[in-house]
């Protein structure tokens, strides 16, 4: 602590100039040895003194020395420090050769500003481009599972081309947990349109409108670096109070001219169906399979084919000093597990750098185009989906018939009719939702952005940059006649819809880099920012069920039948403009304490109305290096502890503080359903992080380890209004949610002799969750999803975690015995649905593995999730059915082997009428509290063997990989009858629900990366 | 040095183009419609009146509708029944009254006829009272419809505040329900020649204030009617202002209050697209034992028994969607854009009631029962009315349900009222017999329908087979009411309490209305 002290005073010392007057000056370049680019920040020392410099954006530099027997080091992170003797030299220019041990020490953080990793005073993982590609999703986001701590990741049913959920420490918020994704330092569009919130999915065919992140090529991924505190991402504002996470891409590298290509190919195969039974038929013409035994053949695997993804990528680069050029494509293919189901995709990726006036401007241009297809894109729910009328398929009747004969010529009237054994609003001929709901999702993403980047002097440079973002996506679904009548009309129906979403975004950033001694060093950020968002401009055509079309079958805007029950509107989901200042600097001295401090005023649109549009927010960080300060055994090399405290301000909803009314297409006005109680003012969160970062033995091992506390209060609130006030909703600011969670990541080197070597690392993260408060209208709890006719809602409330699954739960006495009325039918606890569950996991564990012998490398990574739980509405309806294996184990046993008794007590003998009590207790609308399940899982997420061919002699490669690669290869553990991390949305209602969504896979395939 | 001043400099600029003075234009929608763009043709007032004479009854979504009425009057008076198992066949149906659907009538009122009417009475009170008095009939006409279903409803202290609400007990609002229909009236009487309304009327009368003063007229008299039980003085003097008033009431079938908002009249939807509606097994029975000839009219031959009318019995054990699904259809009566709401030939069994009751109706009960039953058959153009007017013989037909006989109804469980006026008839005979016409008359509108059921007792319907409304509701007594929407419970919940005081009993099907006493006063 005195050591402490004593520095500080030194600290004030040294601001008061420098105490060295009588040497001679020596000048010189440090450049990259591979490429010959100057290096910036490079610290210079005089050997055995204590003065130094660093080199500035051109790798400069100018120090003065003591005498000609001086030595001068040149260290910098993620170099060989080189040492040099001064002799009679007055220039001295030093190429740096890179280490390998030593690169994962810079981080780029918030603004693309690099840093070195010691000084940082918040927590920030880094995952390089490489452990993305090793066992490739087309989603570079799926690849992110279990890798970093704290980090969950739930794939939507959407299958391939779907979005993903990611969520950093915990949900905070009732309107948006998904953290902010900024390529190269600028922000990206990630808007997803069109998340489900109802158990019936969509009564249009409309499912997961994907997002942004999963169109970016993961081969032009240099790294990700994921910034989960809000002290971390403050200079990103409110978009970044639920974490960053930045994309660094690769650009081009001066010097010959490298041509990378990769080759991948999966087969995906259908894993962990539910349970279908096979003896017991139906009725003839009945909905449900509670007939007589008639053995039927199974025709479910049949239907499921096995999916293919073939990812073709070839990138070029070269230049020279002045100049470098990046160039990327890469083709995606995948064929479904579903029949028809594909997805085509297409990414261009073009980026050159070049300087100016004597390097003194340096220019970067980016371009990234991706286009992509996919036909029949799964959705979830039970409405369009084919797997409805698949898994309920009334058992005895030949589904072979069907499948054949999915239409049939109707002679009265000269069409081809659906063809299907029952009439269900929910049931479709799987053939037919397949073939005659066609759907076409088209979605073209360009992001065109400029970096100038211009230094003034040797410790100030200037930064101006800008992007835009634009994505165009169609929906366009063709229903035939004869679909069932509550999702089309007679003559079919047809809907077209085409959203546009745009941002732009530009900033303007000093940066001084300035020290004033060899003890004290200073560098700030002062800079502003703009972003303009128009999301979710949305054009929509829909024939609609009552209105139909002129000519039957015939599917284009002008066929629609005018009248008032066609849908044809215009909508816009978001339309804001937040303008920034911020500013940020960091003190450090001696290499051993760093102080951050960094604050951002916001103005936005969206508070426009108000009596204050602006926000401000600050954050303050400290690092002390222990390994500096104090002195430790040997076998600790660096120990680090770390506290920072931030505060994050978030605007409001567009248009929320000025609501109006619309037209309809029935040709009424539709007045505003909801209603601005008080003056709406910004969200706030504040949190505080505490962490410590060891390594031990030379690198060999070392852990992370952090706390953290994230408060969310004053957050917007639609409250439901009471009907009879003629308005849905009201909105409020009120709130508390709270996240406490630690973190905690080991790495070592297990082994490393000779030929073999073996790495590994585990993370752990814990996240408690509670939700303090809410508004007090809302009497203590908020719905998500709210209640409809089908039993499962999704709440938040107070007291309790983030969100809750509630369902209705059978009555049992103090024994556990279910309660049934007189005629044996189970009765309710309740009439209302009660809370059964919780989505989220208690803690998060993801242990990878690298063992490597000469060529041959071996990966596996374990991910698991240990709590949380999730309801099956595809269970219960299998029950209800009678086509789940549960309800003939039932009938085999002569009923319901379950404890039950009668109201007054008495106990039930004899088991239960399986039939009775499976139509009573499954369906969508039974008793779906007896349809949870732990969601604990364990799995061998990712596993690749590859073989590194040595290439030496070679004039054509220079080096070649193939790997075999797997992923989701079993569950270690799983006690749900299905894949839990499967997330029916993406967006903040429907989780922790399967809906007949599609099963996941079981993926195998080649990797092949050859570079010429 | 001078690179600084200009970065400087280039800073201050950055930040002085930061101007917020566009943000109120970004912050507002695009595609919503301004209060000043709506002073256009003066759409302020104006554009309110179409969602709100959508809503009465609604016509879209069709599954609004369904929720509303569909599945709540239409079924209970006895006019249709559901051949679809909804919720494993433990619904409304079955006297299991489901929250989920049952807040839907009252939401949609709220919604889109209370909020509307209070935004006119706030742009238009003062300056153009013609337009207020407008909306405050077609208020009455939608508002009294939700009392009838549910009791206490907010009406008076509708849109004092936001967050909760004050009820006027079923009392008071029928006491608001008079004094509203006061004004209109009044109002109205100074605007007969004026033509504004008919940009926005999309009812038949199409603008014409002299129509909707009848219509208001017409209305006063159905609502005194219905209180004749529980405040006969009252009703009398109600009843009285109608007939008295210098505009006269409907007299003619051109003269029914018809909405037309161009969309197919949802029943359509739901009795040929979802196929979850059917005849009522009480129409087949009355309409067969009459040999009405309007059968042809309200229902379609039976898609099992091609050569018969074929109606499912409310309230019985249906296992699956097709046992029931291949009896009648509902008629080309649906088959229009048109929704009926009150017809000629009601009001002319309203005065046909009020005359039995010794009121001063302008004619006597039997000559304006008889004129009731012209009028209805002149609506559809169906002939022979002077013959079955004189039939003293036939009463209502056994019901026989083929699936299962057990949902059969003969001898005892009939009606044995014939069509034929007796004056030597006990008033509660003649009055089944009004009542009983007026029944087949105001066909497809069961809500009105099973509002007069309540009240009378008429006509005679059938008993549910299936109870499971756990004691709450008696199979013989029929269900009374539907209980407040558990939204109101959730969030106005100390208002709702207080409400639920001003009921009968407790908050449930089974309790009787205000102006449902179980018997007729006399």
């Amino acid at each position: 602590m005195k050591k402490i002290v004593i520095s500080a005073l030194m600290l004030l010392f040294a601001l008061s100039g420098s105490l060295y007057a009588q040497e001679r000056t020596i000048t010189g370049k440090v450049t990259d040895a591979s490429d010959g680019s100057p290096l910036p920040g490079v610290n210079i020392a005089v050997v055995g003194t204590s003065q130094g410099t660093i080199t500035d954006l051109d790798g400069n530099y100018s120090l003065k020395v003591p005498d000609n027997n001086a030595s001068i080091s040149f260290s910098f992170l993620g170099y060989e420090t080189k040492t040099v003797k001064v002799g009679s030299q007055t220039v001295i220019n030093v190429a740096l050769n890179t280490s390998d041990v030593a690169l994962d020490d810079v981080v780029v953080t918030a603004l693309g500003i690099k840093r070195e990793k010691k000084a940082l005073t918040y927590s920030a993982e880094d995952v390089k481009g490489d452990e993305l590609t090793k066992v490739k999703d087309a989603n570079p986001m799926n690849s992110l599972s279990g890798k970093v701590a704290g980090l969950t990741i739930n794939r939507s049913a959407a299958g391939t081309g779907g979005s993903v959920k990611v969520l950093l420490r915990g949900n905070s918020s009732t309107t948006n947990n998904q953290p902010l994704y900024v390529i190269d330092g600028m922000p990206m569009l990630n808007y997803s349109p069109n998340q489900q919130n109802d158990v019936w999915g969509s009564t249009d065919g409309q499912g997961d409108g994907g997002d942004g992140i999963s169109m970016i090529n993961p081969d032009d991924i240099e790294s990700i670096t994921v910034l989960k505190g809000a002290s971390a991402s403050v200079l990103y504002g409110s978009q970044g109070a639920n974490g960053v996470i930045l994309i660094t891409t690769k650009s081009g590298k001066a010097g010959k001219t490298r041509i990378d290509f990769s080759s991948n190919f999966t087969i995906d195969k259908v894993a962990y169906l539910p349970e279908f039974q096979s003896e017991y038929g139906s009725d003839p013409g009945a909905l449900y399979s509670w007939g007589a035994k008639k053995s039927s053949p199974d025709f479910i695997n049949d239907f499921y084919q096995t999916g293919q993804t073939f990812i073709n990528a070839i990138t070029l680069t070269g230049g020279n000093e002045k100049s470098t050029t990046y160039l990327s494509y890469a083709n995606t293919k995948t064929i479904g597990i579903i029949p028809e189901n594909d997805l085509v995709k297409h990414n261009l990726n073009l980026r050159q750098t070049t300087k100016f006036f004597d390097d003194k401007l340096k220019v970067d241009a980016n371009i990234i185009l991706t286009s992509q297809t996919i036909h029949n894109k799964p959705t979830a729910g039970l409405y369009f989906n084919p797997l409805t009328g698949l898994y309920l398929f009334p058992r005895g009747e030949d589904f072979q018939y069907y499948k054949d004969n999915f239409e049939l010529f109707d002679p009265v009237r000269n069409i081809m009719a659906q063809q299907w054994p029952v009439d269900k609003d929910y049931e479709q001929n799987p053939y037919w939702a397949i073939y005659r709901n066609p759907s076409e999702d088209n979605n073209l993403r360009a992001i065109a952005s400029i970096t100038l980047g211009w230094t003034v002097t040797d410790w100030l440079s200037i930064q101006a940059r800008g992007n835009v973002n634009k994505a165009y996506n169609s929906f366009d679904k063709k229903i035939y006649a004869t679909t069932q009548g509550t999702l089309s009309h007679s003559t079919g129906r047809y809907i077209l819809s085409k959203t546009e979403d745009t941002q732009l975004y530009a900033d303007l950033i000093a940066t001084i880099n300035k020290s004033f001694n060899e003890d004290l060093s200073f560098s700030a950020n002062i800079g502003t920012s703009i972003t303009d968002y128009t999301l979710g401009d949305k054009t929509y055509h829909d024939s609609g069920i009552a209105g139909g079309l002129t000519f039957t079958n015939e599917f284009f805007l002008q066929n629609f039948v005018a009248s008032p029950s066609m849908t044809m509107y215009q909508s816009m989901a978001q339309r804001k403009q937040v303008q920034s200042v911020f500013a940020s600097a960091s003190l450090g001295y001696k290499n051993m304490l760093y102080l951050d401090l960094s604050g951002r005023n916001d103005w936005s649109s969206t508070l426009a109305f108000t009596d204050n549009y602006s926000y401000f927010y600050p954050s303050i960080g400290l690092t002390g290096i222990l390994t500096e300060m104090l002195s430790f055994p040997e076998a600790i090399n660096f120990a680090k502890v770390r506290v920072s405290y931030a505060q994050v301000g978030n605007d409001v909803p567009s248009f929320e503080t000025n609501i109006l009314a619309t037209s309809s297409t029935s040709g009424s006005l539709v007045a505003p359903n909801r209603t601005v109680l008080t003056t709406l003012e910004p969200e706030q969160q504040k949190s505080w992080e505490i962490g410590t970062d060891w390594k031990f033995f030379n690198n060999k091992l070392g852990f992370d380890f952090s706390w953290y506390k994230t408060n969310t209060t004053n957050q917007y609130f639609l409250i439901s209004a009471p009907p009879s006030s003629g308005y849905t909703y009201y909105s409020v600011n009120a709130g508390d949610i709270e996240n406490k969670g630690i973190e905690f990541s080991i790495y070592a080197t297990v082994l490393q002799s000779g030929n073999f070597s073996w790495n590994t690392s585990l993370n752990f993260a814990r996240n408690k969750n509670t939700v303090i408060s809410l508004h007090e209208d809302l009497g203590g709890e908020y719905p998500l999803t709210p209640t409809s006719v089908n039993n499962y809602t999704f709440y938040i409330a107070e007291g309790e975690p983030f969100g809750q699954i509630r369902g209705k739960v059978i009555k049992r006495d103090e024994q556990g015995r279910i309660v049934v009325d007189a005629n044996g039918n189970p009765i309710a606890n309740s009439n209302v649905l009660e809370p059964v569950g919780n989505p989220e996991p208690d803690f998060t564990s993801g242990w990878s593995n690298t063992l490597t012998y000469k060529n041959l490398t071996l990966y596996f990574l374990i991910d698991g999730r240990f709590g949380g739980e999730v309801m099956s509405i595809t269970e219960a309806m299998l029950d209800e059915h009678g086509v789940s294996q549960r309800s003939a184990d039932a009938r085999n046993n002569g009923g319901v082997d379950i404890a039950a008794v009668y109201e007054d007590g008495t106990p039930v003998s004899g088991k239960l009428d399986a039939e009775a009590y499976y139509t009573a207790v499954g369906g969508r609308d039974g008793f779906t509290g007896e349809y949870v399940y732990d969601a604990t899982n364990v799995r061998l997420r990712e596993f690749s063997l590859g073989y590194n061919f040595k290439l030496a002699n070679s004039n054509v490669f220079k080096a070649l990989n193939l790997s075999f690669i797997a992923r989701n290869l079993f569950f270690i553990y799983k006690k749900a009858p299905y894949d839990p991390d499967i997330s029916l949305s993406t967006g903040n209602g429907l989780q922790g629900v399967d809906v007949f969504a599609i099963p996941t896979t079981r993926s195998f395939g080649l990797n092949l990366k050859v570079s010429f | 040095m001078k690179n600084i001043k200009i970065l400087a400099l280039l800073m201050l600029i950055g930040l002085g183009t930061a101007c917020t003075k566009n943000f109120e234009d970004i912050n507002t929608d695009p595609y919503g419609i301004t209060k000043e763009s709506l002073k256009q043709d003066y759409n302020i007032v104006g554009a309110l009146y179409k969602p709100m004479l959508m809503n009465i009854y609604t016509y879209d979504p069709v599954w609004v509708f369904q929720l509303q009425q569909n599945l709540l009057g239409d079924v209970y008076s006895g006019y249709m029944m559901i051949p679809t198992p909804f919720r494993g066949n433990s619904n409304n149906t079955t006297y299991d009254l489901v929250d989920g659907w049952n807040g839907f009538p009252w939401s949609v009122a709220y919604t889109n006829i209370m909020n509307n009417a209070l935004t006119i009475k706030s742009r238009a009170e003062e300056d153009l009272p013609n337009f207020y008095a407008w909306s405050l009939i077609i208020k009455v006409e939608a508002m009294h419809r939700v009392s009838d279903m549910f009791g206490p409803i907010v009406y008076s202290h509708f849109g004092e505040n936001p967050t909760s609400a004050a009820y006027d007990s079923q009392k008071e609002a029928y006491d608001n329900f008079f004094k509203d229909l006061d004004f209109a009236v009044e109002t109205l009487a100074d605007y007969t020649d004026n033509t504004a309304f008919s940009n926005f009327d999309i009812s038949t009368y199409g603008g014409d204030v002299t129509q909707w003063i009848k219509f208001a007229n017409s209305l006063r008299l159905r609502l005194a009617i219905r209180i004749s039980n529980v405040d006969p003085a009252k009703a009398q003097v109600e009843a009285e202002k109608a007939i008295n008033n210098s505009f006269g009431l409907i007299e003619s079938n051109d003269e029914n209050f018809v909405i037309d908002a161009g969309l197919l009249h949802p029943l359509s939807t739901i009795n040929s697209a979802w196929n979850d509606i059917r005849m009522g097994a009480p129409m087949e029975s009355i309409l067969k034992g009459y040999n009405d000839q309007r059968i042809e009219q309200y229902f379609l031959k039976s898609a099992d028994y091609p050569d018969d009318y074929k109606g499912i019995r409310n309230g019985i054990d249906i296992q699956t969607k097709d046992t029931y699904d291949g009896f009648s259809k509902l008629g080309p009566v649906i088959e229009t854009t048109k929704v009926q709401l009150m017809t000629a030939a009601e009001v002319s069994f309203l005065r046909a009631e009020g005359a039995l009751r010794g009121w001063n109706m302008g004619g006597t009960a039997q000559s304006f029962y008889e004129n009731g039953i012209r009028l209805s058959f002149n609506q559809y153009g169906i002939g022979g009315v002077d013959a079955y007017i004189a039939d003293n013989t036939s009463t209502a037909a056994d019901y026989i349900d083929p699936n299962n006989s057990a949902n059969n109804v003969t001898g005892a469980g009939l009606s044995q009222v014939t069509i034929a006026w007796n004056n030597a008839d006990d008033n509660e005979t003649k009055l089944e017999k009004i009542i009983t016409q007026k029944w087949i008359a105001m066909y497809p509108d069961g809500q009105e329908a099973w509002s007069e059921f309540r009240r009378t007792g008429y006509p005679k319907l059938f008993t549910v087979m299936v109870n499971n409304s756990g004691g709450k509701i008696s199979t013989e007594e029929f269900i009374r009411r539907v209980n407040l929407p558990a939204s109101e419970y959730e969030t106005n919940n100390a208002e709702t309490l207080k409400a639920v005081e001003t009921l009968k009993g407790p908050d449930t099907g089974g309790t009787r209305l205000w102006w449902d006493l179980g018997y007729n006063q006399w």
